[in-house]
Protein backbone atom coordinates (compact mmCIF):
# COMPACT_ATOMS: atom_id res chain seq x y z
CA UNK A 1 0.00 0.00 0.00
CA UNK A 2 2.01 2.68 1.29
CA UNK A 3 4.58 1.07 -1.66
CA UNK A 4 1.78 2.20 -4.14
CA UNK A 5 1.60 5.65 -2.57
CA UNK A 6 5.10 6.46 -3.29
CA UNK A 7 4.99 5.07 -6.70
CA UNK A 8 2.05 7.16 -7.58
CA UNK A 9 3.29 10.53 -6.51
CA UNK A 10 6.60 9.80 -8.44
CA UNK A 11 3.85 9.79 -11.30
CA UNK A 12 2.40 12.64 -10.32
CA UNK A 13 5.21 14.27 -9.90
CA UNK A 14 7.04 12.85 -13.11
CA UNK A 15 3.70 14.27 -15.01
CA UNK A 16 3.92 17.65 -13.39
CA UNK A 17 7.82 17.68 -14.82
CA UNK A 18 6.77 16.46 -18.08
CA UNK A 19 3.76 18.87 -18.87
CA UNK A 20 5.41 21.86 -17.61
CA UNK A 21 5.91 24.31 -19.92
CA UNK A 22 9.33 25.36 -21.51
CA UNK A 23 10.44 28.67 -23.19
CA UNK A 24 13.55 29.07 -24.75
CA UNK A 25 16.74 30.04 -22.84
CA UNK A 26 17.02 33.51 -23.09
CA UNK A 27 20.57 33.24 -24.12
CA UNK A 28 19.48 30.72 -27.41
CA UNK A 29 17.25 33.68 -28.59
CA UNK A 30 20.08 36.26 -28.29
CA UNK A 31 21.98 34.23 -30.08
CA UNK A 32 19.99 33.35 -33.12
CA UNK A 33 18.82 37.25 -33.48
CA UNK A 34 22.42 39.28 -32.87
CA UNK A 35 22.34 42.08 -34.32
CA UNK A 36 19.52 41.98 -36.14
CA UNK A 37 17.62 44.96 -37.47
CA UNK A 38 14.09 44.45 -38.18
CA UNK A 39 12.58 44.58 -41.77
CA UNK A 40 8.92 45.87 -40.84
CA UNK A 41 8.67 44.82 -45.13
CA UNK A 42 9.14 41.50 -44.38
CA UNK A 43 7.47 41.74 -41.09
CA UNK A 44 4.12 42.34 -43.16
CA UNK A 45 5.36 39.51 -45.71
CA UNK A 46 4.73 37.00 -42.87
CA UNK A 47 1.82 39.08 -41.36
CA UNK A 48 0.25 38.01 -44.55
CA UNK A 49 1.91 34.68 -44.99
CA UNK A 50 0.79 33.58 -41.47
CA UNK A 51 -2.56 34.96 -41.17
CA UNK A 52 -2.83 36.58 -38.30
CA UNK A 53 -5.41 38.66 -39.53
CA UNK A 54 -7.84 35.87 -40.25
CA UNK A 55 -7.95 34.65 -36.71
CA UNK A 56 -6.90 37.59 -34.67
CA UNK A 57 -8.54 40.65 -36.96
CA UNK A 58 -11.11 42.73 -35.28
CA UNK A 59 -14.65 41.89 -36.52
CA UNK A 60 -16.94 43.72 -38.58
CA UNK A 61 -19.81 41.94 -40.76
CA UNK A 62 -19.00 39.11 -39.13
CA UNK A 63 -15.40 38.74 -40.77
CA UNK A 64 -12.07 39.47 -39.14
CA UNK A 65 -10.44 42.66 -40.53
CA UNK A 66 -6.72 42.93 -41.86
CA UNK A 67 -6.68 46.61 -40.02
CA UNK A 68 -6.60 46.36 -36.28
CA UNK A 69 -5.84 42.75 -34.28
CA UNK A 70 -8.45 43.42 -31.56
CA UNK A 71 -9.44 39.60 -31.56
CA UNK A 72 -12.67 38.41 -30.68
CA UNK A 73 -13.01 35.44 -33.36
CA UNK A 74 -14.99 32.62 -32.04
CA UNK A 75 -13.76 29.23 -33.48
CA UNK A 76 -15.63 26.32 -32.43
CA UNK A 77 -14.13 23.09 -32.48
CA UNK A 78 -15.29 19.39 -30.94
CA UNK A 79 -13.62 20.38 -27.85
CA UNK A 80 -15.51 23.79 -27.22
CA UNK A 81 -15.60 27.41 -28.48
CA UNK A 82 -11.91 28.95 -28.68
CA UNK A 83 -11.77 33.14 -28.77
CA UNK A 84 -8.97 34.85 -30.82
CA UNK A 85 -7.31 37.40 -28.16
CA UNK A 86 -6.29 40.64 -28.84
CA UNK A 87 -3.00 41.05 -29.98
CA UNK A 88 -2.75 44.41 -30.58
CA UNK A 89 -0.08 46.53 -29.11
CA UNK A 90 -2.46 48.08 -26.12
CA UNK A 91 -0.41 47.34 -23.06
CA UNK A 92 -3.31 46.18 -20.98
CA UNK A 93 -5.72 43.84 -23.69
CA UNK A 94 -3.16 43.36 -26.33
CA UNK A 95 0.65 42.47 -26.27
CA UNK A 96 1.86 45.77 -26.04
CA UNK A 97 5.35 45.64 -24.28
CA UNK A 98 6.29 41.99 -24.82
CA UNK A 99 9.70 41.53 -24.95
CA UNK A 100 11.19 39.53 -27.64
CA UNK A 101 11.46 36.67 -25.59
CA UNK A 102 8.03 36.38 -24.57
CA UNK A 103 7.20 37.02 -28.14
CA UNK A 104 9.03 34.11 -29.68
CA UNK A 105 7.93 31.43 -26.57
CA UNK A 106 4.46 32.37 -27.33
CA UNK A 107 4.58 31.84 -31.23
CA UNK A 108 6.75 28.92 -30.87
CA UNK A 109 6.92 27.37 -27.83
CA UNK A 110 3.59 27.86 -27.11
CA UNK A 111 4.26 29.30 -23.90
CA UNK A 112 2.92 32.85 -22.44
CA UNK A 113 4.54 35.60 -20.28
CA UNK A 114 2.54 33.78 -17.43
CA UNK A 115 4.66 30.49 -18.15
CA UNK A 116 0.89 28.68 -19.11
CA UNK A 117 0.42 26.23 -22.56
CA UNK A 118 -1.40 27.93 -25.18
CA UNK A 119 -3.77 25.15 -27.05
CA UNK A 120 -2.69 24.45 -30.55
CA UNK A 121 -5.55 26.15 -32.24
CA UNK A 122 -3.06 28.58 -32.07
CA UNK A 123 -1.02 27.20 -35.25
CA UNK A 124 2.60 27.57 -33.15
CA UNK A 125 2.92 23.90 -33.87
CA UNK A 126 3.90 25.44 -37.52
CA UNK A 127 5.14 28.72 -36.26
CA UNK A 128 7.67 26.72 -34.51
CA UNK A 129 9.29 25.90 -37.52
CA UNK A 130 10.31 30.01 -38.44
CA UNK A 131 13.28 32.03 -38.66
CA UNK A 132 13.95 33.62 -35.50
CA UNK A 133 14.93 37.01 -37.28
CA UNK A 134 11.34 36.34 -39.27
CA UNK A 135 9.55 36.65 -35.94
CA UNK A 136 11.50 40.09 -34.87
CA UNK A 137 10.27 41.34 -38.04
CA UNK A 138 6.56 40.28 -37.48
CA UNK A 139 6.80 41.82 -33.97
CA UNK A 140 8.28 44.90 -35.47
CA UNK A 141 5.48 44.79 -37.88
CA UNK A 142 2.80 44.02 -35.24
CA UNK A 143 3.92 46.82 -32.83
CA UNK A 144 3.48 49.48 -35.73
CA UNK A 145 -0.39 48.46 -35.76
CA UNK A 146 -3.01 50.47 -34.36
CA UNK A 147 -3.49 49.44 -30.25
CA UNK A 148 -7.33 48.50 -29.75
CA UNK A 149 -8.59 48.03 -26.05
CA UNK A 150 -11.05 45.33 -26.74
CA UNK A 151 -11.88 42.93 -23.99
CA UNK A 152 -12.02 39.31 -25.45
CA UNK A 153 -13.54 37.10 -23.27
CA UNK A 154 -11.89 33.44 -22.49
CA UNK A 155 -12.40 29.93 -24.12
CA UNK A 156 -15.33 27.65 -23.49
CA UNK A 157 -14.05 24.34 -23.21
CA UNK A 158 -15.49 20.91 -21.82
CA UNK A 159 -13.36 19.38 -18.93
CA UNK A 160 -10.45 17.67 -19.14
CA UNK A 161 -9.45 19.90 -22.30
CA UNK A 162 -10.18 23.03 -19.73
CA UNK A 163 -7.06 21.82 -18.12
CA UNK A 164 -4.01 23.55 -19.73
CA UNK A 165 -1.33 21.71 -18.38
CA UNK A 166 -2.24 18.77 -20.53
CA UNK A 167 -1.13 20.55 -23.30
CA UNK A 168 2.32 20.09 -21.98
CA UNK A 169 2.56 15.92 -23.00
CA UNK A 170 1.07 16.98 -26.12
CA UNK A 171 3.66 19.63 -26.82
CA UNK A 172 6.78 16.72 -25.66
CA UNK A 173 5.31 14.37 -28.34
CA UNK A 174 4.35 16.87 -31.13
CA UNK A 175 5.76 19.88 -30.87
CA UNK A 176 9.08 19.97 -33.54
CA UNK A 177 10.24 22.29 -35.12
CA UNK A 178 12.11 20.14 -38.00
CA UNK A 179 11.15 20.23 -41.17
CA UNK A 180 8.37 17.91 -42.37
CA UNK A 181 9.27 16.62 -45.87
CA UNK A 182 12.96 16.47 -47.42
CA UNK A 183 13.35 18.26 -50.22
CA UNK A 184 16.64 18.52 -52.43
CA UNK A 185 19.10 20.04 -50.68
CA UNK A 186 20.16 23.26 -52.33
CA UNK A 187 17.11 23.52 -54.05
CA UNK A 188 16.22 27.36 -52.75
CA UNK A 189 13.01 27.43 -54.29
CA UNK A 190 11.98 24.11 -52.72
CA UNK A 191 13.63 25.33 -49.63
CA UNK A 192 11.48 28.45 -49.53
CA UNK A 193 8.26 26.48 -50.30
CA UNK A 194 8.57 24.26 -47.51
CA UNK A 195 9.33 27.40 -46.01
CA UNK A 196 6.57 28.84 -46.28
CA UNK A 197 3.93 25.70 -46.48
CA UNK A 198 5.40 23.95 -43.36
CA UNK A 199 6.13 27.24 -41.17
CA UNK A 200 4.18 30.36 -41.38
CA UNK A 201 1.42 29.19 -43.91
CA UNK A 202 0.71 26.40 -41.12
CA UNK A 203 -1.14 24.95 -44.54
CA UNK A 204 -0.81 21.19 -42.74
CA UNK A 205 -3.43 22.86 -39.64
CA UNK A 206 -6.08 21.99 -42.08
CA UNK A 207 -4.77 19.78 -45.44
CA UNK A 208 -3.26 17.66 -42.94
CA UNK A 209 -5.42 14.72 -40.97
CA UNK A 210 -4.93 14.01 -37.46
CA UNK A 211 -3.95 11.47 -35.13
CA UNK A 212 -5.99 10.33 -32.07
CA UNK A 213 -4.01 13.16 -30.25
CA UNK A 214 -5.03 15.74 -32.90
CA UNK A 215 -1.81 15.85 -34.06
CA UNK A 216 -0.84 16.53 -37.58
CA UNK A 217 0.04 13.00 -39.47
CA UNK A 218 3.46 13.61 -40.80
CA UNK A 219 3.00 9.97 -43.01
CA UNK A 220 0.04 11.60 -44.88
CA UNK A 221 0.88 15.39 -44.79
CA UNK A 222 -1.25 17.77 -46.66
CA UNK A 223 -3.19 14.28 -47.58
CA UNK A 224 -6.39 16.20 -46.82
CA UNK A 225 -8.55 15.88 -43.72
CA UNK A 226 -12.66 15.83 -43.05
CA UNK A 227 -13.39 20.36 -41.91
CA UNK A 228 -12.94 20.99 -38.84
CA UNK A 229 -16.22 23.45 -39.33
CA UNK A 230 -18.31 20.18 -39.64
CA UNK A 231 -19.27 20.09 -43.30
CA UNK A 232 -17.35 18.90 -46.01
CA UNK A 233 -13.86 17.94 -46.41
CA UNK A 234 -10.49 19.98 -47.00
CA UNK A 235 -8.79 18.48 -49.88
CA UNK A 236 -5.69 16.70 -50.69
CA UNK A 237 -3.35 18.97 -52.40
CA UNK A 238 -0.29 16.62 -52.81
CA UNK A 239 -0.15 14.92 -56.22
CA UNK A 240 -1.53 11.68 -54.92
CA UNK A 241 -5.53 13.01 -55.65
CA UNK A 242 -5.64 12.64 -59.25
CA UNK A 243 -7.57 15.22 -60.04
CA UNK A 244 -4.97 18.08 -58.40
CA UNK A 245 -1.88 16.12 -59.44
CA UNK A 246 -3.35 17.45 -63.18
CA UNK A 247 -2.46 20.91 -62.09
CA UNK A 248 0.46 22.42 -63.18
CA UNK A 249 2.64 25.02 -60.73
CA UNK A 250 1.53 27.65 -62.70
CA UNK A 251 -1.89 26.73 -62.24
CA UNK A 252 -1.07 26.49 -58.22
CA UNK A 253 0.54 29.72 -58.22
CA UNK A 254 -2.44 31.48 -60.46
CA UNK A 255 -5.09 30.13 -57.74
CA UNK A 256 -2.99 31.35 -55.06
CA UNK A 257 -3.14 34.44 -56.86
CA UNK A 258 -6.66 35.25 -58.20
CA UNK A 259 -8.74 32.21 -56.65
CA UNK A 260 -9.55 30.96 -59.51
CA UNK A 261 -8.57 26.74 -60.09
CA UNK A 262 -7.79 25.50 -63.90
CA UNK A 263 -11.69 24.46 -63.89
CA UNK A 264 -12.54 28.52 -63.77
CA UNK A 265 -14.17 27.52 -60.47
CA UNK A 266 -13.74 29.71 -57.46
CA UNK A 267 -12.34 29.04 -54.40
CA UNK A 268 -14.50 29.10 -51.25
CA UNK A 269 -14.56 28.03 -47.90
CA UNK A 270 -11.85 29.09 -44.98
CA UNK A 271 -9.31 28.84 -47.99
CA UNK A 272 -10.65 32.02 -48.99
CA UNK A 273 -9.05 34.28 -46.32
CA UNK A 274 -5.88 32.15 -46.94
CA UNK A 275 -6.07 32.65 -50.60
CA UNK A 276 -6.29 36.27 -49.80
CA UNK A 277 -3.36 36.50 -47.77
CA UNK A 278 -1.45 34.01 -50.67
CA UNK A 279 -2.25 37.30 -52.78
CA UNK A 280 -0.62 39.81 -51.15
CA UNK A 281 2.66 37.82 -51.36
CA UNK A 282 5.83 38.20 -53.89
CA UNK A 283 4.86 35.82 -56.94
CA UNK A 284 7.89 34.47 -56.39
CA UNK A 285 6.78 33.06 -53.11
CA UNK A 286 3.57 31.95 -54.51
CA UNK A 287 5.86 30.11 -57.34
CA UNK A 288 8.07 28.25 -54.67
CA UNK A 289 5.22 27.29 -52.58
CA UNK A 290 3.61 25.76 -56.03
CA UNK A 291 6.92 23.95 -56.51
CA UNK A 292 6.90 22.12 -53.11
CA UNK A 293 3.28 21.07 -53.23
CA UNK A 294 4.28 19.52 -57.04
CA UNK A 295 7.21 17.72 -55.00
CA UNK A 296 5.24 16.04 -52.01
CA UNK A 297 5.15 12.49 -51.62
CA UNK A 298 1.97 11.46 -53.02
CA UNK A 299 -0.63 10.40 -50.48
CA UNK A 300 -3.58 8.29 -52.29
CA UNK B 1 -33.22 18.27 -90.09
CA UNK B 2 -36.89 17.06 -89.08
CA UNK B 3 -35.96 14.58 -87.23
CA UNK B 4 -33.65 16.48 -84.85
CA UNK B 5 -36.70 18.87 -84.38
CA UNK B 6 -38.38 16.15 -83.29
CA UNK B 7 -35.46 14.35 -80.50
CA UNK B 8 -35.00 17.39 -79.55
CA UNK B 9 -39.11 18.06 -78.89
CA UNK B 10 -39.04 14.46 -77.55
CA UNK B 11 -36.53 15.60 -75.18
CA UNK B 12 -37.67 19.13 -73.83
CA UNK B 13 -40.59 17.93 -72.02
CA UNK B 14 -37.92 16.00 -69.73
CA UNK B 15 -35.21 18.28 -69.21
CA UNK B 16 -38.12 20.88 -68.32
CA UNK B 17 -39.21 18.24 -66.26
CA UNK B 18 -36.07 17.73 -64.46
CA UNK B 19 -35.31 21.32 -64.32
CA UNK B 20 -38.29 22.70 -63.01
CA UNK B 21 -38.33 19.80 -60.30
CA UNK B 22 -35.07 20.56 -58.55
CA UNK B 23 -33.63 23.66 -57.54
CA UNK B 24 -30.12 21.87 -56.88
CA UNK B 25 -29.61 20.59 -60.27
CA UNK B 26 -30.64 24.10 -61.76
CA UNK B 27 -28.71 26.48 -59.62
CA UNK B 28 -25.79 24.01 -60.38
CA UNK B 29 -26.22 24.75 -64.14
CA UNK B 30 -26.57 28.09 -63.83
CA UNK B 31 -22.96 28.20 -61.62
CA UNK B 32 -21.62 26.60 -64.37
CA UNK B 33 -22.73 28.81 -67.05
CA UNK B 34 -21.00 31.29 -64.67
CA UNK B 35 -17.92 29.24 -64.71
CA UNK B 36 -17.71 28.98 -68.63
CA UNK B 37 -18.43 32.40 -68.82
CA UNK B 38 -15.67 33.37 -66.53
CA UNK B 39 -13.05 31.66 -68.54
CA UNK B 40 -12.58 34.13 -71.64
CA UNK B 41 -12.27 36.74 -69.01
CA UNK B 42 -9.48 34.94 -67.37
CA UNK B 43 -7.76 34.23 -70.54
CA UNK B 44 -8.10 37.88 -71.63
CA UNK B 45 -6.62 39.03 -68.27
CA UNK B 46 -3.70 36.97 -67.88
CA UNK B 47 -2.60 37.87 -71.62
CA UNK B 48 -3.79 34.62 -73.20
CA UNK B 49 -6.36 35.77 -75.59
CA UNK B 50 -6.76 39.34 -77.36
CA UNK B 51 -9.15 41.82 -75.69
CA UNK B 52 -12.54 41.50 -77.48
CA UNK B 53 -15.32 44.16 -76.01
CA UNK B 54 -18.03 41.74 -77.00
CA UNK B 55 -16.66 38.56 -75.04
CA UNK B 56 -16.33 40.84 -72.20
CA UNK B 57 -19.94 41.72 -72.41
CA UNK B 58 -21.65 38.64 -72.98
CA UNK B 59 -19.41 37.55 -69.69
CA UNK B 60 -21.15 40.22 -67.70
CA UNK B 61 -24.73 39.39 -69.18
CA UNK B 62 -24.64 35.80 -68.23
CA UNK B 63 -23.04 36.92 -64.45
CA UNK B 64 -26.14 39.27 -64.44
CA UNK B 65 -28.39 36.32 -65.02
CA UNK B 66 -26.96 34.56 -62.39
CA UNK B 67 -27.22 37.13 -60.27
CA UNK B 68 -30.79 37.78 -61.35
CA UNK B 69 -32.41 33.85 -61.29
CA UNK B 70 -30.23 32.08 -58.73
CA UNK B 71 -31.40 33.09 -55.24
CA UNK B 72 -34.91 31.72 -56.36
CA UNK B 73 -32.82 28.72 -56.67
CA UNK B 74 -32.33 27.60 -52.83
CA UNK B 75 -35.24 26.88 -51.87
CA UNK B 76 -36.61 25.59 -48.47
CA UNK B 77 -36.40 21.88 -49.03
CA UNK B 78 -33.06 22.00 -50.87
CA UNK B 79 -30.97 21.61 -48.32
CA UNK B 80 -29.47 18.20 -49.15
CA UNK B 81 -29.71 15.85 -52.06
CA UNK B 82 -27.73 15.58 -55.14
CA UNK B 83 -24.32 16.56 -54.77
CA UNK B 84 -25.09 19.72 -53.14
CA UNK B 85 -22.56 21.74 -52.38
CA UNK B 86 -24.72 24.40 -50.41
CA UNK B 87 -24.00 24.72 -47.12
CA UNK B 88 -26.60 24.98 -44.05
CA UNK B 89 -25.97 28.71 -42.98
CA UNK B 90 -27.76 29.40 -46.26
CA UNK B 91 -30.83 28.76 -44.72
CA UNK B 92 -29.78 29.59 -40.97
CA UNK B 93 -28.83 33.17 -42.26
CA UNK B 94 -30.97 33.65 -45.15
CA UNK B 95 -30.32 37.57 -44.92
CA UNK B 96 -26.31 37.14 -45.43
CA UNK B 97 -26.59 34.61 -47.94
CA UNK B 98 -29.44 37.10 -50.22
CA UNK B 99 -27.37 39.97 -49.30
CA UNK B 100 -24.03 38.48 -51.09
CA UNK B 101 -26.12 38.24 -54.10
CA UNK B 102 -26.60 42.00 -54.05
CA UNK B 103 -23.09 42.34 -53.62
CA UNK B 104 -22.44 39.99 -56.56
CA UNK B 105 -24.96 42.04 -58.62
CA UNK B 106 -23.72 45.57 -58.03
CA UNK B 107 -20.32 44.45 -58.78
CA UNK B 108 -21.10 42.94 -62.37
CA UNK B 109 -23.57 46.01 -62.43
CA UNK B 110 -20.23 48.50 -61.94
CA UNK B 111 -18.30 46.50 -64.36
CA UNK B 112 -21.13 46.89 -66.93
CA UNK B 113 -21.13 50.26 -66.44
CA UNK B 114 -17.83 51.11 -66.87
CA UNK B 115 -17.45 50.45 -70.66
CA UNK B 116 -14.61 48.15 -70.42
CA UNK B 117 -12.08 48.84 -73.37
CA UNK B 118 -9.04 46.95 -72.88
CA UNK B 119 -7.32 44.33 -70.66
CA UNK B 120 -5.87 46.40 -68.19
CA UNK B 121 -9.15 48.08 -67.85
CA UNK B 122 -10.61 44.35 -67.21
CA UNK B 123 -8.30 43.51 -64.83
CA UNK B 124 -9.50 45.64 -61.39
CA UNK B 125 -13.46 44.79 -62.16
CA UNK B 126 -12.66 41.28 -62.75
CA UNK B 127 -11.03 41.42 -59.15
CA UNK B 128 -14.18 43.24 -57.66
CA UNK B 129 -16.50 40.85 -59.10
CA UNK B 130 -14.22 37.99 -58.41
CA UNK B 131 -14.48 39.44 -54.84
CA UNK B 132 -17.93 38.69 -54.71
CA UNK B 133 -17.89 34.83 -56.01
CA UNK B 134 -15.33 33.92 -52.95
CA UNK B 135 -17.35 36.83 -50.36
CA UNK B 136 -20.04 33.81 -50.90
CA UNK B 137 -18.36 31.12 -51.25
CA UNK B 138 -16.54 31.31 -47.80
CA UNK B 139 -19.53 31.11 -46.03
CA UNK B 140 -22.05 29.56 -48.01
CA UNK B 141 -20.62 26.83 -50.01
CA UNK B 142 -18.94 23.99 -48.63
CA UNK B 143 -16.56 21.43 -50.81
CA UNK B 144 -17.12 18.22 -50.42
CA UNK B 145 -14.06 16.26 -52.79
C1 LIG C 1 -6.13 29.63 -36.67
C2 LIG C 1 -6.27 30.83 -35.90
C3 LIG C 1 -5.00 31.60 -35.52
C4 LIG C 1 -4.04 32.11 -36.37
C5 LIG C 1 -3.94 31.96 -37.89
C6 LIG C 1 -3.13 32.84 -35.53
N1 LIG C 1 -3.51 32.77 -34.23
FE1 LIG C 1 -2.62 33.67 -32.65
N2 LIG C 1 -3.88 32.71 -31.38
C7 LIG C 1 -4.98 31.96 -31.74
C8 LIG C 1 -5.66 31.49 -30.54
C9 LIG C 1 -6.93 30.63 -30.51
C10 LIG C 1 -4.94 31.97 -29.44
C11 LIG C 1 -5.23 31.72 -27.95
C12 LIG C 1 -4.51 30.47 -27.50
C13 LIG C 1 -4.76 30.15 -26.04
O1 LIG C 1 -5.43 30.92 -25.35
O2 LIG C 1 -4.28 29.11 -25.59
C14 LIG C 1 -3.83 32.74 -30.01
C15 LIG C 1 -2.88 33.41 -29.24
C16 LIG C 1 -1.89 34.22 -29.76
C17 LIG C 1 -0.95 34.98 -28.95
C18 LIG C 1 -0.95 35.05 -27.42
C19 LIG C 1 -1.82 36.22 -27.02
C20 LIG C 1 -1.98 36.41 -25.53
O3 LIG C 1 -2.62 37.41 -25.16
O4 LIG C 1 -1.50 35.60 -24.74
C21 LIG C 1 -0.13 35.65 -29.81
C22 LIG C 1 1.00 36.59 -29.46
C23 LIG C 1 -0.56 35.30 -31.15
N3 LIG C 1 -1.62 34.44 -31.08
C24 LIG C 1 0.04 35.81 -32.29
C25 LIG C 1 -0.28 35.39 -33.58
C26 LIG C 1 0.43 35.83 -34.77
C27 LIG C 1 1.55 36.85 -34.79
C28 LIG C 1 -0.15 35.18 -35.82
C29 LIG C 1 0.25 35.22 -37.28
C30 LIG C 1 1.61 34.80 -37.59
C31 LIG C 1 -1.21 34.35 -35.27
N4 LIG C 1 -1.27 34.51 -33.92
C32 LIG C 1 -2.05 33.55 -36.02
C33 LIG C 1 -5.37 31.69 -33.03
C34 LIG C 1 -4.66 32.01 -34.18
C1 LIG D 1 -8.04 27.35 -42.55
C2 LIG D 1 -7.88 26.12 -43.25
C3 LIG D 1 -6.92 26.10 -44.44
C4 LIG D 1 -5.61 26.50 -44.46
C5 LIG D 1 -4.77 27.09 -43.33
C6 LIG D 1 -5.15 26.25 -45.81
N1 LIG D 1 -6.15 25.73 -46.57
FE1 LIG D 1 -6.03 25.29 -48.57
N2 LIG D 1 -7.99 24.77 -48.57
C7 LIG D 1 -8.83 24.79 -47.47
C8 LIG D 1 -10.18 24.44 -47.89
C9 LIG D 1 -11.42 24.36 -47.00
C10 LIG D 1 -10.12 24.23 -49.29
C11 LIG D 1 -11.29 23.93 -50.23
C12 LIG D 1 -11.61 25.22 -50.93
C13 LIG D 1 -12.96 25.31 -51.60
O1 LIG D 1 -13.96 24.86 -51.00
O2 LIG D 1 -13.03 25.88 -52.70
C14 LIG D 1 -8.72 24.43 -49.67
C15 LIG D 1 -8.24 24.30 -50.99
C16 LIG D 1 -6.92 24.46 -51.37
C17 LIG D 1 -6.41 24.26 -52.71
C18 LIG D 1 -7.25 23.85 -53.92
C19 LIG D 1 -7.36 22.36 -53.99
C20 LIG D 1 -8.38 21.89 -55.00
O3 LIG D 1 -8.24 20.76 -55.46
O4 LIG D 1 -9.33 22.62 -55.30
C21 LIG D 1 -5.07 24.51 -52.69
C22 LIG D 1 -4.09 24.44 -53.84
C23 LIG D 1 -4.74 24.87 -51.33
N3 LIG D 1 -5.88 24.83 -50.54
C24 LIG D 1 -3.47 25.22 -50.90
C25 LIG D 1 -3.19 25.68 -49.62
C26 LIG D 1 -1.90 26.21 -49.22
C27 LIG D 1 -0.67 26.30 -50.11
C28 LIG D 1 -2.03 26.58 -47.92
C29 LIG D 1 -0.99 27.24 -47.02
C30 LIG D 1 -0.43 28.48 -47.52
C31 LIG D 1 -3.38 26.29 -47.51
N4 LIG D 1 -4.06 25.76 -48.56
C32 LIG D 1 -3.87 26.55 -46.23
C33 LIG D 1 -8.49 25.10 -46.17
C34 LIG D 1 -7.25 25.62 -45.77
C1 LIG E 1 -24.46 34.58 -53.18
C2 LIG E 1 -23.73 33.36 -53.27
C3 LIG E 1 -22.88 33.01 -54.50
C4 LIG E 1 -22.24 33.86 -55.39
C5 LIG E 1 -22.23 35.39 -55.41
C6 LIG E 1 -21.54 33.00 -56.31
N1 LIG E 1 -21.75 31.68 -56.01
FE1 LIG E 1 -21.00 30.07 -56.99
N2 LIG E 1 -22.00 28.82 -55.73
C7 LIG E 1 -22.76 29.22 -54.64
C8 LIG E 1 -23.31 28.04 -53.99
C9 LIG E 1 -24.19 28.04 -52.74
C10 LIG E 1 -22.86 26.91 -54.72
C11 LIG E 1 -23.20 25.43 -54.45
C12 LIG E 1 -24.50 25.10 -55.18
C13 LIG E 1 -24.90 23.66 -55.00
O1 LIG E 1 -24.06 22.76 -55.15
O2 LIG E 1 -26.09 23.42 -54.67
C14 LIG E 1 -22.03 27.43 -55.81
C15 LIG E 1 -21.41 26.64 -56.77
C16 LIG E 1 -20.58 27.12 -57.76
C17 LIG E 1 -19.92 26.28 -58.76
C18 LIG E 1 -20.02 24.77 -58.86
C19 LIG E 1 -21.21 24.40 -59.74
C20 LIG E 1 -21.39 22.90 -59.91
O3 LIG E 1 -21.04 22.40 -60.96
O4 LIG E 1 -21.85 22.27 -58.96
C21 LIG E 1 -19.20 27.13 -59.58
C22 LIG E 1 -18.35 26.74 -60.78
C23 LIG E 1 -19.43 28.48 -59.10
N3 LIG E 1 -20.27 28.45 -58.00
C24 LIG E 1 -18.88 29.61 -59.67
C25 LIG E 1 -19.16 30.92 -59.27
C26 LIG E 1 -18.59 32.11 -59.90
C27 LIG E 1 -17.58 32.08 -61.05
C28 LIG E 1 -19.12 33.17 -59.25
C29 LIG E 1 -18.87 34.67 -59.49
C30 LIG E 1 -18.76 35.10 -60.85
C31 LIG E 1 -20.03 32.67 -58.22
N4 LIG E 1 -20.01 31.30 -58.26
C32 LIG E 1 -20.75 33.47 -57.35
C33 LIG E 1 -22.99 30.49 -54.23
C34 LIG E 1 -22.56 31.64 -54.89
Amino acid sequence: MKRWLFFLALLALAGWWLTRPVGFAPGDVSERTAGHVPDLANGERLFNAGGCASCHGRIEDGKPQRDIMAGGLEMTSPVGTFRAPNISPHPDQGIGGWTALEFLDAMQRGVSPQGRHYYPAFPYASYARMEATDLLDLKAYLDGLPASDHVVGGHELSFPYSLRRGIGLWKRLYLDADPVIEVASGDAVLERGRYLVEGPGHCGECHTPRNFAQAMDPGRWLGGAPNPEGEGRVPNITPGRASFGDWSADDIAYYLESGVDPDFDVVGGSMVAVQENMARLDAADREAIAAYLKALPPVE
Amino acid sequence: MKRTVLIALALLPVSLATASDDPIAQRQDLMSETREALKPLIGISRGQADFDAETVSASLAVFANTAEKAPALFPEGSETGGDTEAKATIWSDRDGFDQRFQDFAEAVAAAQAANIASAEELGPKLQDVLGTCKGCHDNYRVEKE
